[in-house]
């Protein structure tokens, strides 16, 4: 014969249930500390990925490929980096072509000059803005970050563009897809990125200070 | 411990409850109901079967969800030297939410489940209420809603060249669910929902 008078075992059933779900919340709580993917600081980079120019071909590139899972903080082999979004006719990015570069040769210890701390890798992210006249090209790419070609880029040919040629890497991002995930504001903005792929620093929730001026504060070295 | 031989702590209780859900089942239940009388009726063997299979789902969707966390302070659980790695699915941030609240699968898993395990547990306890069988139905429809969501899943997978071994474990927790449930629903409409034993029923 069926009842219909049990409410009560419905509510019991629920109660151990939400107790059952609430301890495996209180464990998860109590077992792990996880880290939320973005791009403020403390948080976890999202990917980098694209087609990449380093001075001699076009190749795969992804961040993770630079990243090491287990570095501790005070390990000085793990290699930083710094992420750089530009538009190859972004008027502020073409200005800051020099001090990147120096910063990039000095920090990464490839130019003569070599700063005592760790090493810290530049890669330049160059999208295409939705601007009219912000039309680029990889050939815009190359002739952006060699100063060669007959390209044209913010302000005048790419050739004149303030600083030696770069000899860090350079994505290809005409699609924004890297400049979307990274929620990027506007060009050029800098990411300092640990060895770990946690945020350290962004440009953009610092305005006063420098790229260069973050490494020294953060990675350490002397100045 | 193993990644994989993990695995095999949900996979055994797995197959104890997928078995007494089906008609082997019974066999099963006999042999245990020296111990347990009651498992002699075959709708105590379905709800045992179902009851354990959700658990198992539960438990390994909060396996995910710590799996997850983990590979999100930077660790490592899974191997991913072969096809099979669960660091590469919960790992990968454009794949391991769901595209429209941003939860972790885990998360959502364990509320599914939980709602699933609401369900049979109340069955189980009063199985002849008057709701017995809208809760088996609503069971049901529970479960195929999650049928779509694992073929998403799965295409992630598939985009990926990975697969998680947890999260496909929980996946086929699921499809068991919604077939013991399918199960109930039936004995429901063909008037076996009593505690009549294997051997009267056959009677």
């Amino acid at each position: 014969m069926k009842y219909d008078e049990e409410a009560d075992i419905r509510t019991d059933t629920a109660i151990k249930i939400m107790a059952l779900f609430f301890a495996s919340i209180m464990f998860l709580a109590f077992t792990t500390d996880p880290i939320a993917s973005g791009t403020k600081e403390g948080q976890r980079a999202p990917a980098l990925e694209g087609l990449s120019y380093n001075g001699t071909g076009w190749t795969e590139f992804s961040m993770d490929d630079w990243l090491v899972d287990n570095w501790t903080a005070g390990d000085t082999t793990g290699e930083w980096l710094v992420v750089e979004f530009i538009d190859t006719d972004c008027g502020f990015c073409w200005d800051a072509g020099s001090e990147t570069g120096q910063a990039a040769d000095y920090f990464s210890k490839t130019g003569a000059e070599k700063w005592d701390g760790p090493v810290v890798n530049f890669v330049a992210n160059v999208g295409e803005l939705n601007i009219p006249g912000h039309e680029s090209s990889r050939d815009e790419i190359i002739a952006f970050r060699d100063k060669s070609g007959e390209e044209t880029c913010a302000k005048g040919d790419c050739t004149n563009r303030p600083g030696n040629p770069h000899s860090f890497t350079y994505i290809d991002d005409l699609d924004l897809d890297n400049m979307d995930e990274w929620k990027v504001p506007g060009t050029p903005a800098y990411y300092l990125i640990q060895p770990d792929g946690i945020v350290a620093w962004v440009s953009s929730e610092n305005p006063r200070e420098k790229v260069g001026d973050a490494i020294i504060r953060i990675v350490g070295g002397e100045q | 411990m193993d990644a994989n031989l993990i695995l095999m702590l949900y996979v055994m209780p797995l197959l104890f409850g997928t078995v007494l859900l089906t008609p082997f089942g019974s066999a099963l239940g006999d042999a245990l109901s020296s111990k347990w009388p009651k498992l002699e009726i075959p709708r105590r063997q379905r709800l045992l079967g179902l009851n354990v299979v959700l658990l198992v789902g539960f438990a390994i969707s909060v396996h995910t969800l710590w799996i997850s966390n983990k590979i999100s302070e930077g660790g490592s659980v899974c191997s991913s030297a072969t096809v099979f790695s669960c660091d590469d699915v919960l790992g990968n941030v454009a794949y391991n939410t769901d595209p429209v609240f941003g939860l972790s699968w885990g998360m959502i898993g364990m509320v599914a489940f939980g709602i699933l395990m609401f369900l049979a547990n109340s069955m189980s306890k009063e199985p002849d209420a008057l709701w017995a069988e809208r809760y088996s139905k609503y069971g049901m429809y529970l479960t195929l809603l999650g049928l779509p969501v694992i073929g998403l899943l799965i295409s992630y997978e598939v985009a990926m060249g990975k697969i998680c071994q947890y999260c496909t474990t929980a996946h086929v927790a699921n499809v068991i669910a919604l077939f013991g449930f399918w199960t109930i629903t039936r004995m429901h409409e063909h008037g076996n929902w009593n505690d009549d034993t294997t051997s009267e029923a056959s009677a």
